[in-house]
């Protein structure tokens, strides 16, 4: 990987104390996040996101040739970075609005002609989506909770998509979510990481990690424990350093 | 089509209470006092109502913007533009221009709004806190610019209460159609239906809340016109007045004080109904006292009916 990254995680410490870290993240690559609930690896997806500010450290991201430090979440979002929450009831999406609104909303400026919301491109764009992520939304002006908990994380997933994110993060995406939609997103994953993107997935199940990621970082009170990549992942190795004992 | 439809659904669904009241009251109206209502007196008697129908949909926009989003001082800020134009431009400069007067109203409107925004969205004082700062200071302000009532107001100003009322509601209307067209509309609207979806949707949710003061603010400025051409006149005490009736034509109207559903149809028809509870009242002679215990009664049940409604309609749709 001769590549300039396109992120670059320095000396980060995710809470007072804990012992720091550095990390780069390349184009097209899946990252794992793992460890056992409330170890930081949620936090850390949080600081990539910058909705945590890390006590010690700086991230970075690459923008035209040189690298800006993360400032905050919404800076990130105008700089290539989609976060797709964990709760999806409680942060993701809007149980008043429609299923075509909710997937909207990110990027709302780019169904308007002349300043207007036009409905009919709005649709088209969804359309898109819908086929590619195989969302089962018969009428995409229905409420958003009309549809099943599988459905509503596609729609969410695309609205992450829509921004055309250089680097998405997606916190414990298939949580809840049913086998078959699962493998569905599975397929999504690897197709835009094969585009260039990079994607940090924290997820709860090692199997899935195992199966989606080039590379895992498991986290241990708060600290980086251990990386794992290519043939030392594996659910011993992951599940040994989430315990902390040497592999 | 599908977007008109499912509007109207939504309207239904959550003003449903309030159209009920109005057919009902609209039909003792009618039977009490059917030549009120003859064509010839719709002028006067849109008129009569706009300040209630202003001040109520100048409420809304930041109650839809949701987290105890609210501008209690919409009614000193109407007050506020009826001294401005009438005694510190009309009578004291001499300035009788309708567009220089209008374009006053709405800039002192928006001033107001602008103060409320910065209190609420940017310093984050609690919106009902700052909001009641501004309706202490503006009534206050009211009071040094007109001690005490005075007049007259321009011929053109009272037309606006009389055979050109309608214009003024008109004027709001269409700016609210238009906001509604813009991406805007819909950043308000998952903003007030829940925040922190907002945020991590990525939608400015501190410049959606500010604008939603502006729009009120506004709102509040045309309100202020209206009060001024029904009066005829400039009144320190009357303005005030129109803050708790306006809320509580809003939340008639079914627009959920959490922020994020109903509009402004729902609160005009709130205000309408009130109105019309008024006139059916007073045509009995009833005190006012009676007639606030009414407005509370009105109010209360028509939030609880609408709460079941809603639940009922959930219950239904739930898997």
């Amino acid at each position: 990987m001769s590549e300039t990254p396109r992120m670059i995680i320095d000396d980060l410490a995710l809470k007072p104390g804990s012992s720091p870290f550095s990390q780069k993240l390349q184009r097209g690559e899946i990252v794992g996040l793992a460890g056992l609930d409330g170890h930081g690896q949620q936090r850390f997806l949080e600081t990539l996101a910058g909705l945590e500010k890390p006590p010690r450290g700086t991230v970075s991201i690459a923008r035209n040739m040189e690298y800006v430090l993360l400032k905050g979440f919404r800076h990130g979002v105008a700089n290539g970075i989609a976060y797709l929450p964990r709760d999806r009831r409680a942060t993701g999406i809007f149980p008043s609005m429609s299923i075509l609104d909710n997937f909207a909303i990110s990027t709302v400026w780019r169904d308007t002609s002349g300043g207007i919301i036009r409905t009919a491109r709005r649709g088209a764009r969804f359309e898109q989506y819908r086929q590619r992520l195989a969302i089962k939304a018969p009428d995409p002006k229905a409420p958003i909770t009309t549809l099943s908990g599988g459905n509503q994380q596609k729609v969410l997933l695309a609205r992450a998509l829509a921004l055309s994110p250089e680097i998405l993060l997606l916190n414990d995406p298939t949580r809840g979510v049913d086998v078959a939609t699962r493998h569905v997103l599975y397929d999504v994953f690897r197709g835009v990481a094969r585009e260039g993107m990079t994607l940090v997935i924290l997820s709860s199940e090692i199997e899935e990690i195992l199966l989606l990621c080039q590379r895992v970082l498991v986290f241990r009170e708060h600290e980086l424990a251990a990386e794992l990549a290519g043939d030392e992942m594996s659910t011993e190795g992951v599940i040994s350093a989430m315990f902390g004992k040497a592999a | 089509m599908g977007n008109l439809s499912s509007a109207a659904a939504g309207f239904l669904r959550s003003a449903g209470f309030a159209i009920v009241l109005f057919v009902l009251l609209l039909a003792v109206n009618l039977l009490l006092n059917p030549a009120r209502y003859l064509p010839g007196n719709w002028g006067t008697l849109i008129g009569l109502a706009a300040p209630l129908i202003g001040a109520s949909l100048a409420s809304a926009p930041v109650i839809l913007a949701g987290r105890g989003g609210i501008d209690i001082s919409v009614g000193p800020a109407m007050g506020f533009v009826n001294a401005v134009v009438i005694q510190a431009l009309f009578l004291n400069l001499g300035i009788a221009s309708p567009a220089l007067l209008i374009g006053a109203a709405l800039l002192t409107g928006l001033a107001v709004g602008a103060i409320n925004g910065l209190l609420a969205t940017i310093v984050r004082i609690q919106p009902i806190v700052a909001t009641l700062g501004t309706y202490l200071v503006l009534a206050g302000i009211t009071l040094t610019i007109v001690p005490a009532p005075v007049g007259p107001a321009p011929a053109w100003l009272k037309a606006m209460s009389a055979s050109w009322s309608v214009l003024p509601l008109a004027a709001i209307l269409v700016i609210w159609l238009g906001i509604r067209r813009l991406p805007y509309y819909d950043l308000l609207m998952a903003v007030g239906s829940d925040d922190r979806a907002a945020y991590s949707a990525g939608v400015p949710v501190t410049k959606v809340r500010f604008v939603a003061y502006l729009i009120t603010g506004l709102f509040s400025g045309i309100a202020g016109l209206m009060l001024t051409a029904l009066i005829g006149s400039a009144d320190p005490n009357i303005g005030a007045n129109y803050t708790l009736i306006a809320i509580a034509s809003v939340a008639l109207g079914g627009v959920s004080l959490a922020g994020g559903r109903g509009g402004l149809a729902g609160a005009a028809l709130g205000a309408i109904d009130i109105f019309l509870l008024q006139s059916v009242l007073t045509s009995f002679n009833v005190s006012t006292y009676v007639l606030q215990i009414a407005y509370g009664t009105i109010l209360v049940a028509a939030v609880v009916l609408t709460a079941l409604q809603e639940k009922l309609f959930n219950g239904v749709r739930a898997r």
